[in-house]
Order: C-alpha cells, then structure tokens, then sequence
C-alpha cells in the first residue's frame, strides 16, 4: 500500500521505530521501512553485530547513521542474530535504494515466532499509525 | 590591484610559495581515499592561485573541493615551503560563506548551533547518572560527540575518573562551536559564553575536556580568553591521566592512533604512549605515526559533508592497524573512536577504544 507517498507493503509487519518484519522459514528478516529511509537521507554507516548475538525484545542491538541522523535498532522479538547484510557494510545506500529488498538489515532467529504477531500489520493499522507520524514529524 | 578576499589579503605569499611538489599529495587523507588531485594540497592552492588571478571565482563549483578537507595538516607538516594549508583553506571556507557559497551540512550546522546546544539537534542529552554543575576541583567537559556519538565511551572515562577519586563536576555544557571556524563561520558567542560561565561557577581550576578539539578552542580562541584570565587551565584527558599508575595491565597488542587535532596540532605525541606503555607492554606502532600519522577523515566537516569519504579515509587507517597485528587500537579522541568504529569491518576482529575506555574496563575485570 502506499500512504501518503511511502511504499508500505501489505504483508510485513511493522514495529513502532519503523523496521518492518518478514517471515522466512524459521528466521525473521528485518529492514528500515520507506518512511524512515527518507527521513534518515543517505544512509551511511550500519552496525553490523556478530552472528549469534542474544536479542531482547525491546532492547537496542545496533545503530544506524546517516549524515544527520543516528537510529537505534531496537529487537522487534527475543531470539538472537542469525545473519547479516553484509553488503550493507561496504554500501549502506542500498537501504535508501531498495529498503525492502537488496537493502534488508538482519536476519532473527526468534525463541517464539509468535511473538511478530504483537507488531503491526495490515491496511487499516499501518494507516492509522504511520498517518500519526508523519503529523509527528511534520510538527517537529 | 586590490585583493577581493580576506584569504588572499592574509595568505597571498604563502599560497604563492607552493611549488607544485606534490610531497603533500603523498600524505592528503583525502586524496588517498579519492585519489582526485583536485582534492589534495596543491590542487586546492592551485585553484586559490586561479581565485587570487581573477580567473575563477569562489563559487559552489568549488564547494567540493575546498569544503572537502580534514585540516589534519599532514600536508603541512611535509610542505617543503611550510605552506600553512589548514589556515588557508578556513579563511576561503569563510570568504565563500561570505560570498553566499557553502555546503549545506555546515549551513545547515551553524542554524542548528542558534537553536540547539549542540551540532546533532539532540534535545535530550545524556545524563551519564551523575550530578552537574557542582563545586569541584576538576570540570570535565565531554564535548558533542562524546555526548551524543560515543556517550558508552563517556560513560567509560567517568567511571574511570570515580575510580581514580578524581574531584570533577559535569556541568550543563554547551557546544564549544569551534567546529563552525573550521567551515566557514564564527564562534557562536552565546554559547561560549555559557560554557565559561558554567564552568568559573564550579570554582574549578582546571578543564579537564575528553575531546581534543574542545581543548583546542577553549585555549587558542579568544572568545573563550576569559577562561585563561580567570586562571582556569586546560588540558585533554590524556594529559591528565599520564600522572597515574593504574596497577592493571593486557597482554594484548595494542597499537595508538594519533588524532591530528591532539598530534600535529598540538604536538602531544608522548603523553598518550607514556599512559599505555604503562598498561600494555605489547605496544607496537603504526607504520604512520605521530607527526606522520594517517587522518581518520572526520574532522574539518569531513564526516558531516563527506560521510562515505570520511568512512574510506578511517578505512584506510585501519589498514595500517590490520598490517601490524594489533587486536587493540587505542585513540583519544571521541570522532576519531566513531570514525574508526563505524569504518571497521567485521572480518576486523580488533576493538577499538578511547585509552579511558579500555583502562577502565581492564580495572573493572581485576575487580
């Protein structure tokens, strides 16, 4: 779907600091949403942490910078780091090219896959949240 | 005739002086992570010569070029005709700001700097969990990217200074806004102005700052002269902790990264090492070091203009750190630890540090 201009598809989830989720087998990928790309502008730096590293849901795990910004990223569920994009490391710009594909970020190994189903998903509730946050971020 | 900028009225000579060797391409950070000669030294004296002939104009077609240097004065250091590039490049950073040409990060940095306290914009400073604006022998001043880039690293010296029974205060500190003399401004006085009072209301003695470049401003600007009168000194960390025993030490091998703002611009090359030495005997050096040492690429506006050329400068200094083995790299500078952090690649297994940061945490493990 778009809103307002900003590519949201309809099957990811979405969690509240604007990285969406997907499922893939046993893993969950995640990425930045479009929103905040362009928010970001050029993406320049993302931290890559080893694979295997424990993740709380909640808890921060890495940072993201652009030349203007620095974003945490905060576990969308409990499990640990499966993988990385290490592509990401050498070109972070893919997530301002492709922020639902080439430039995904991570991959989760969750302890409960069930857990996604607290993040948001669908038309009407992606709608309702992301309309709030651009009024958000217009004010600011 | 007539001189039209304020760069040709104060450097005309020295820019006349540069021979066209090339000795300062061999050392420009900039060019070896670019490799255009536009960007080096004598590419960018060249074009000022071309300015000065009335040929050119300073104009955004040379905002690339001239807002596009780290002012780590490697090229300085090794101009055989002592051409002060640095000094050269701020004051035509200034004209073209004056004549309505400027990047738009440091346009955009000098509004931040009349709104906000510090160049991020960030309005919820850390509060590192610990009192402010007390009375104490010591003010520690942790700078911006201390603050707000780097604060776990912060958060390392404080601890590190508790350890060491160190009587210091934090107080509600402003940017030093030195930064904007590098790009093509002025000092913010009302923040200067805040700064000093905070700190003469602490009755300190002495500044302690964690970032070099805050020290550099705090002592060589007058705008921040008050502070000299008042009898208030100013040193960096490194300068404090070298009186120290710290009764730990790492079998690791440790290799130091010279940040040009404490190095070649303030000649303090031995202090850091006389700390480490005492703390890792595996020291080893880089094949760059000291005066000769290799620019990260943050500073100068660098890393706020130019971010991936900044990365692929900090990537090349890494290299060096990869070619001698080292699994530690201390520094003390809180951009260069950013720089450096956000250029090293994950098949990089070495960590790098603020050398508070890793003494602190060795002291923590003996514990």
């Amino acid at each position: 779907m778009e809103i307002e201009g900003y590519n949201m598809p309809d099957e990811l989830y979405y969690e509240e600091n604007h990285f969406w989720v997907k499922e893939e087998g046993d893993l969950l990928i995640i990425g930045m949403d479009d929103f905040a790309q362009v928010m970001a502008g050029e993406i320049v730096y993302v931290q890559l942490p080893d694979d295997g590293k424990k993740l709380k849901l909640g808890k921060k795990f890495a940072k993201i910078e652009s030349g203007k910004w620095l974003g945490k990223v905060y576990a969308p569920v409990n499990g640990e780091l499966a993988t990385v994009n290490e592509e990401l490391e050498t070109n972070p710009g893919l997530i301002n090219d492709d922020c639902y594909g080439k430039g995904w970020m991570y991959k989760i190994r969750p302890d409960d896959k069930g857990e996604i189903e607290n993040l948001m998903r669908g038309k009407e509730a992606v709608e309702k949240w992301l309309l709030a946050e651009i009024e958000k971020y217009a004010e600011e | 005739m007539e001189a039209k900028y304020e760069f040709e009225k104060k450097y005309r000579e020295q820019i006349l002086k540069c021979s066209r060797c090339g000795f300062c391409q061999a050392v420009c950070p900039v060019y070896g992570a670019t490799l255009r000669p536009a960007l080096n030294a004598r590419g960018k004296m060249l074009l000022l010569k071309e300015v000065m002939d009335g040929k050119i104009e300073l104009n955004d077609e040379l905002t690339e070029t001239l807002f596009q240097c780290t002012t780590c004065a490697s090229c300085f250091e090794n101009c055989p005709s002592g051409v002060d590039v640095p000094e050269i490049i701020k004051e035509a950073r200034k004209d073209m700001v004056k004549a309505g040409s400027c990047h738009p990060a440091f346009a955009g940095m000098n509004e931040v700097l009349k709104k906000h306290t510090n160049i991020y914009a960030e309005d919820e400073p850390e509060d590192f969990e610990r009192e402010r604006n007390k009375q104490a022998e010591y003010v520690y001043f942790i700078g911006c990217v201390g603050s707000y880039r780097e604060d776990e690293s912060t958060m390392a010296t404080l601890d590190l200074l508790d350890r060491l029974k160190v009587d210091y205060t934090l107080i509600d500190e402003v940017c030093c806004s030195g930064v904007l003399e590098d790009v093509g401004y002025e000092i913010n006085e009302n923040l200067a102005m805040k700064n000093i009072d905070l700190i003469l209301k602490t009755g300190a003695k002495t500044v302690i700052t964690g970032c070099p470049y805050c020290s550099r401003t705090f002592n060589n600007k007058p705008q921040y002269a008050r502070l000299k009168e008042k009898g208030i000194k100013i040193i960096h960390i490194t300068q404090f902790l070298q009186d120290f025993d710290f009764n730990v030490k790492t079998d690791k091998r440790v290799t130091y990264h010279d940040p040009c703002d404490l190095g070649r611009h303030c000649g303090i090359y031995e202090e850091p090492r006389n700390t480490i030495r005492k703390i890792a005997p595996n020291f080893v050096e880089m094949p760059d070091n000291r005066e000769n040492a290799l620019c990260c690429g943050a500073g100068g506006g660098v890393r706020g203009g130019y971010a991936k050329n900044s990365i692929a400068m900090a990537r090349r200094r890494l290299e060096q750190a990869e070619e001698v083995g080292a699994e530690i790299v201390l520094t003390e500078c809180n951009s260069c630890v950013h720089n450096l952090a956000n250029a090293k690649l994950r098949k990089q297994k070495f960590k790098i540090y603020n050398t508070t940061q890793f003494i602190n945490e060795l002291m923590e493990e003996t514990e």
